[in-house]
């Protein structure tokens, strides 16, 4: 509750700050005023069609960032020749800030859906490649052995021991692929100038209706709070077995 | 006729031999120990058995046939439960992974609901692996290695982990299932009462590079009883004769 407290008396003092005249109104209007913008806009409805692109967005580069990185992963962590074959490729395109490529994609994508969604996936496939990884050959031998001993043959190992071991370190890198997600899913919609949180953004800024920009950015700030916060729920049920989740 | 036999077994990790020559026989339907001081590879003769680590030279024949990978006749008993149960699954679907994937998940479960309750723990298939006792923990684990009815059980020091109360128990449940289920077993483990208390013969590791240097006949009458059979003098001049070789020195 401390940290509410803290968000009410920053909105107070923005609130005073502007009206004392030391922030131009004209860069930050009275948070008062945004507020009105902002049920304006919940209240008539047209906040839906953008919201739902940008969710859609994010939901599918997410989904299918998730599942390559994942299927990469557990691929270069079980077989060391698949590792060494894909290592060296990833490790060069891995600290490419995934933003850099939008122009590149856009080139060959056009400015579309096709576009924004792979520039998600490609942002959210490395840190889950990475982490899953990680995980897959952290799996602890005696369990291996106890799936070989009873006679499962590698697709029942992997998918029976080797995916559940790996989930906490499959599930964490998804965490962060989250943020990065929607960072990119915004960007692409502002590079490709059409549709989305992100273009509205940009689009409001351009023509000084900066009211109304910062109530979409009050709306890509809560879409990323929920975001989060069900992802974390859904991690703590997939790992109810963990030590930190047990009751 | 051996059930299981280990022919000039040799392994090597790198320039490290662990194993020179070790031979072993067991006997269908024997209790073998195999006695060994600590870090002498009692498990990886043990693992070597189970088909789950190549010995370096010589064979390994299970029921007959030369084994280079997991038999279907026998199945590994691990020492840390907490390591080889599945912490995700609860406990009848661990026991469901001995069959699961030759019998599909319905038929598996209801295996692993009888084998549960062999063990003692009917009613506890829906509790979770970290909501037991270590003691009952490892009877999961044992639950698990019946329901795959093998012929044969692999137990690597499965009794060590638990305090020394829970060890007579699952001593006794052990007993009771071999007894009954007629199965042949190899057991390592580094307590010479154990070895005496369940076996039929026992046989010593020499330290690394490792072999078995000597077979003893635990001629004990059966059915055993924790106390009066551990004051049995037999059981006490045998106890001082496997001492005695265990402690000496390498060299002495």
């Amino acid at each position: 509750m401390p940290g509410v407290a803290l968000l009410a008396l920053m909105l107070f003092a923005l609130e005073w700050a502007v009206e004392a005249r030391l922030i131009r109104r004209a860069l930050l209007p009275p948070p008062s005023v945004i507020g009105a913008a902002l049920w304006d806009l919940l209240a008539s409805g047209d906040f839906a069609a953008p919201l739902l692109a940008t969710l859609w967005l994010v939901f599918a580069g997410f989904a299918i960032g998730s599942a390559l990185g994942i299927a990469a992963g557990v691929a270069m962590g079980w077989w060391t020749g698949v590792h060494r074959l894909l290592e060296p490729l990833v490790e060069l395109l891995r600290p490419i800030p995934k933003a850099a490529l939008v122009p590149a994609l856009m080139l060959f994508l056009g400015i579309g859906e096709a576009m924004k969604i792979t520039s998600v996936a490609l942002a959210v496939f490395f840190p889950v490649l990475v982490n899953t990884l990680q995980g897959v050959r952290g799996v602890d031998r005696v369990m291996l052995d106890a799936g070989r001993t009873h006679g499962w043959g590698t697709a029942h190992v992997l998918r029976h021991i080797v995916l559940p071991a790996s989930l906490p370190f499959i599930l964490a890198g998804m965490r962060v692929a989250l943020g990065l997600a929607l960072v990119l899913a915004v960007l692409s919609e502002m590079l490709s100038g059409q549709g989305g949180l992100g273009f509205l953004i940009l689009d409001m800024q351009r023509s000084f209706q900066v009211r109304l920009m910062y109530a979409w950015l009050v709306i890509l700030a809560v879409v990323g709070l929920v975001l989060n916060t069900l992802f974390l729920i859904a991690e703590r049920r997939a790992l109810h077995w963990q030590p930190a989740n047990r009751p | 006729m051996d059930f299981l036999s280990l022919d000039n077994i040799e392994k090597s990790f790198g320039a490290a031999a662990v194993m020179r020559g070790a031979t072993l026989g067991v006997r269908e339907g024997e209790f073998m120990a195999v006695l060994g001081p600590s870090g002498c590879g009692k498990s990886t003769l043990l693992q070597i058995a189970a088909g789950l680590m190549p010995p370096s030279a010589g064979s390994v024949r299970i029921a007959g046939r030369a084994i280079t990978r997991p038999p279907p006749e026998a199945v590994y008993v691990f020492q840390q439960y907490t390591r080889s149960l599945l912490p995700w699954r609860n406990v009848r679907d661990n026991v469901a992974f001995a069959t699961e994937h030759r019998l599909g998940r319905h038929r598996a479960r209801t295996i692993a609901e009888d084998t549960l309750a062999q063990v003692g723990l009917a009613g506890f298939g829906d509790h979770f692996p970290w909501q037991l006792s270590g003691g009952m923990q490892q009877r999961v684990a044992i639950a698990r290695a019946l329901a795959a009815e093998p012929a044969m059980l692999l137990l690597d020091e499965p009794f060590s982990a638990v305090d020394a109360l829970t060890r007579l128990d699952l001593h006794a449940l052990f007993l009771d299932i071999w007894t009954r289920r007629k199965l042949t077993v190899m057991l390592v483990t580094h307590d010479v009462d154990e070895a005496i208390y369940l076996a039929d013969r026992i046989a010593l590791l020499t330290h690394r590079p490792s072999s078995i240097s000597d077979i003893f006949e635990v001629d004990l009458p059966r059915p055993r009883d924790p106390i009066a059979t551990r004051a049995l003098p037999r059981f006490l001049e045998l106890r001082r004769t496997l001492l005695e070789k265990l402690l000496a020195r390498p060299d002495a």
